[in-house]
């Protein structure tokens, strides 16, 4: 008992800890102009772009989640399952893709995108990230740590290697699949730099690229909006981490693996 | 038919690769052996490796190199223990487990830019981390501003804001360790402690890879924080090899340079990835 | 079902909508919507054949975007351009060169230098940016100074930070700029170029940053160390709002903060000090931004269109009391009441007479940054100010001597 109550003072001081910044942000933004109220929050939401900026970013997430679940995750499963040539290789790109610098690969997506007549569209948003590579690996690494028992007895029943895929495998992978959600939602809400070179009509930007707009003066910085506009951004992601990480959840997926 | 169905299995990230990033590669490649002023592109000139003998005699790029070293020795090490004490905390059921998940989660939630923004200010001569030190009869001072402690300050930061992202990613991981493992375990009479060491960690082998091969991979490519805290200074302590790659390439124009830089940097993450994953021999399937 | 069909036709719809028959102007800039929109709308009634497509940039990472157009091809039909950026571009050859119309223009406006390159132009300006200096009339009464009386001089200047430092312990005499190198040369150019030092030598070809005019500047900017608050920029504009700091080389942004943040504070704007008496100039930093048609725009007659009605002095004087941080680069601007009656923007203006800017040589975005470099490490006491720049000087020669 007293083990439980030492972990838990332990975690919960943690806790606070590593959320004292985080209540500063909570705390900066109702500030406005020396008074406390939610005059920040107002003013985003009130701004006619805000919502379009947020419209955008959840289009865009929304797609990118679903391609890497669905297609990020059949690769993952090739590469953990599968043995076929080169297979080492490939699986080096995918890790290699990882380790490039953006900044070395800015211009020469820019280029390509001129050259597809994609600049401003969403598709240039989404189709770079549909598949990627962290979502590969994940799942990879996932299976692996599975036996794979199940798919076996799948196949052996005579089900398609498509049928196995979604009908066994998928559902086993579902806490993979969740980080992979969250990740790909993460990682896609909070994208700044290829929005900002991707985009030009105000109709286009999403969120990040249209706080930064409307909060980042070139001498000073509008720390009440900033905070604002964060803490809103922050929440759909909460949302989606809350919705998802219920997979994540001990005991939920572990009967599955019984014979 | 077999090898049909793999295809099929792996044309997303055929296709993907083929359309985003074999051109970019390519291109950045090439661009590393001329010399290429992005503003007056037609004026560009064979280089050949000329970019990458002068990045090996390049002080500045040296300084860069060492401190980004330093900066993933420091943080990957540190960010994946505490994630994984973290993680195997609130696996079990403890009163409030959802809320601490998400409490620690939340740092990942806000962007890198904000993040950097608010320790910005943190950190300043008078800011919050000063009051509170105060409060205990410490001094403090601009952290960012003195050449030994500004590296140090991005550091703490940085495991700070990815604790809890990498915490979520063991969660995941855990979740694939079947219970009656622990079950038979305890019955036998081993402790806690024990079965972390001989269950938990070795099933978390694959997990554990991309927690530490991809935070290695981020690490050394730490740029957003430098170029919104300090761009570099004081003094280059904090300039990292991809925001020297930065500079170069917008504001001094020298991008054939920055991309032999970037090509280099590929090289060390490649290898260094390389070596952690035959080392720590974490590539390998679990025995069923 | 029925939602479906109503999505695809709004899509039909939409891909059928009527095309506009204007000719399309690219406008890139920095300036919020509800700033720039109705100049442009202004602008399209006045010429209805033209349709502005406006883009605005962050002020962080436009340049990438910038830079990126250019290396791509993508180049807007007109652009915006710090002052410090421009010389790079014109000196590259990616510009427009305006040649018909502009010798009637020159006279009229301030700061063609950065877009000038011999006798070419490459741009226009729009709206200059100079630093002026701030001082806290409250602490100066504090102090036993005259608060009517900002120093005028060099000597006055370190005497007035000292007694104000001696105060409080939480007080500083003056600002000193640190932790923002890419900064730090717009703090000590004002300094030399008031004791008539300079960077490069009249024909360009040789440094004189070792000058011994140069070395008494960086001089005195180390001797105000003890008595100033050393931070950056945004820190250092805080701490003036909250009375913190007597003296502050600071740009005219304040003038609008410091009502919103500091209502009650009592300060001052006052010409940056000169050496003495009867020696120097009052200069400053002569920055602001310039309007420039790149080579490849496919709207170049649209643009300089849009570019004469934009500088125009209502409009960019329109522009400047809008934002409150810049005066537009029109020669008249002083004789607007709106400037030559509010006793700060008057200051600015007339700082900007004497402001200077800094040479326009292709290479000076990497004489910037070994500026940056010396004067960190005389800030940092990792040298003298004379061996700083000594070392500068020998590393500025060796890049003029390079092809």
């Amino acid at each position: 008992m007293m083990k439980r109550i030492l972990l838990w003072s332990f975690v919960f001081l943690t806790f606070l800890l590593s959320s004292f910044p985080l209540f500063w942000m909570l705390f900066l933004s109702f500030k406005t102009q020396g008074q406390f109220g939610l005059q920040n929050y107002l003013d985003l939401m009130a701004s006619g772009p805000f919502a379009r900026y947020v419209l955008n970013s959840l289009v865009v997430a929304l797609f990118v989640v679903l391609g890497n679940v669905t297609l990020a995750a059949m690769t993952g499963y090739a590469f953990a399952r599968k043995s076929f040539h080169g297979r080492e290789v490939l699986f080096a790109t995918v890790l290699g893709t990882l380790m490039i610098p953006k900044q070395a690969t800015m211009i020469p997506v820019f280029i390509l995108m001129t050259k597809f007549h994609l600049l401003d569209t969403y598709a240039a948003l989404i189709l770079p990230f549909l598949v990627d590579g962290f979502s590969i690996l994940l799942v990879r690494q996932y299976l692996l740590s599975l036996p794979p028992d199940l798919e076996e007895a799948a196949r052996l029943d005579g089900a398609s290697e498509l049928r196995v895929f979604w009908q066994v495998v998928m559902p086993l992978a579902k806490p993979a699949l969740a980080v992979v959600a969250i990740n790909a939602f993460l990682v896609n809400w909070n994208s700044f730099i290829y929005p900002l070179i991707l985009t030009s009509r105000q109709a286009m930007r999403t969120l990040p690229v249209g706080l930064a707009l409307y909060a980042q003066g070139e001498h000073s910085l509008d720390w009440g909006h900033l905070m604002s506009g964060s803490t809103l951004s922050a929440l759909p992601i909460l949302l989606v981490f809350l919705l998802f990480s219920r997979q994540i959840i001990s005991g939920l997926t572990q009967g599955a693996v019984k014979g | 038919m077999r090898a049909r169905q793999t295809l099929l299995f792996l044309s997303p990230w055929l296709l993907t690769l083929a359309a985003f990033y074999l051109f970019p590669v390519v291109y950045s490649l090439v661009l590393s052996l001329l010399n290429f002023n992005p503003l007056s592109p037609s004026a560009t000139t064979w280089a050949g490796l000329a970019n990458y003998v002068k990045a090996f005699r390049d002080p500045v790029l040296g300084k860069a190199a060492v401190n980004t070293l330093y900066f993933v020795v420091g943080t990957v090490p540190v960010t994946t223990v505490l994630a994984l004490v973290l993680a195997i905390l609130l696996n079990r059921s403890l009163p409030g487990q959802t809320f601490f998940r998400a409490g620690f989660f939340v740092p990942t939630l806000v962007s890198m830019v904000v993040i950097s923004l608010v320790f910005k200010q943190l950190y300043a001569q008078d800011g919050i981390l000063n009051q509170a030190l105060s409060l205990l009869g410490i001094q403090g001072k601009a952290w960012l501003l003195d050449e030994r402690t500004a590296l140090p300050g991005i550091m703490v930061m940085d495991v700070w804001s990815a604790v809890g992202y990498y915490m979520l990613l063991f969660l995941a991981g855990l979740q694939a360790i079947p219970g009656e493992l622990y079950e038979a375990a305890s019955i036998d009479g081993s402790s806690k402690l024990s079965q972390v060491f001989q269950i938990t960690l070795p099933h978390l082998r694959p997990v554990a890879l991309v927690v530490i091969v991809v935070n290695t991979i981020r690490s050394f490519q730490v740029f957003i924080e430098v170029f919104v805290m300090t761009r570099g200074g004081p003094l280059n302590s904090t300039l990292t090899v991809v925001y020297d790659l930065y500079e170069r390439a917008f504001y001094r124009f020298e991008m054939g340079y920055a991309s032999a830089i970037a090509y280099l940097l590929f090289a060390v993450i490649f290898l260094v990835s390389l070596i952690q994953a035959r080392f720590l021999r974490l590539g390998q399937p679990v025995g069923g | 079902m029925p939602k479906r069909i109503l999505f695809l036709s709004l899509l039909v719809f939409l891909s059928c909508a009527p095309r506009d028959k204007r000719q399309k102007i690219v406008f890139w800039q920095f300036w919020e919507m509800p700033v720039i929109q109705p100049q442009i709308e202004a602008f399209e009634k006045a010429h209805p054949q033209y349709k502005v497509e406006v883009e605005q940039l962050t002020w962080q990472n436009g340049f990438d975007k910038i830079v990126a157009a250019f290396a791509s091809g993508q180049v807007p039909d007109l652009c915006e351009l710090g002052s410090t950026w421009a010389p790079q571009f014109a000196s590259e050859g990616v510009l427009l060169e305006i040649a018909e119309g502009i010798e009637p223009m020159k006279s009229h406006y301030l700061m063609w230098e950065p877009v000038t390159i011999g006798e070419k132009i490459y741009g226009f300006p729009w709206v200059v940016g100079t630093r002026a200096m701030f001082y806290n009339k409250t602490l100066f009464a504090r102090a036993g100074l005259d608060s009517t009386k900002p120093p005028e001089t060099w000597p006055e200047l370190l005497n007035d930070a000292k007694k104000i430092k001696e105060l409080e312990k939480d007080i500083y005499g003056y600002g000193e700029n640190a932790g923002e190198r890419h900064i730090l040369y717009k703090k000590f150019l004002p300094f030399a170029w008031s004791n008539l030092g300079s960077v490069l030598s009249p024909d360009g070809k040789k440094a004189v940053l070792n000058s011994q005019e140069n070395k008494e500047a960086l001089e005195f900017l180390v001797s105000l160390l003890p008595y100033a608050m050393i931070e950056r920029q945004d820190a250092l504009d805080q701490a003036f709002k909250q009375g913190k700091i007597g003296l502050l080389v600071s740009g005219a942004w304040l003038l609008r903060t410091i009502p919103q943040d500091a209502p009650d504070l009592r300060y001052g704007v006052a010409l940056i000090p000169k050496p003495d008496k009867g020696r120097g100039i009052h200069a400053s930093f002569l920055g602001g931004e310039m309007l420039v048609i790149p080579q490849k725009a496919k709207n170049p007659e649209g643009a300089i269109e849009l570019v004469q009605f934009l500088i125009q002095e209502e409009n960019a004087g329109a522009l400047a009391k809008a934002v409150k941080t810049v005066q537009p680069a029109t020669r008249e601007a002083p004789q607007d009441p709106y400037f030559s009656e509010d006793p700060y923007q008057k200051v600015f203006l007339e700082q900007a007479k004497t402001a200077v800017h800094p040479p326009t040589h292709p290479k000076w975005v990497v004489m910037q940054e070994v500026l940056n470099d010396a004067m960190e490490k005389a800030f940092y006491r990792k040298k003298t100010p004379g061996q700083a720049l000594d070392e500068a000087n020998a590393r500025i020669d060796s890049l003029l001597a390079a092809p």
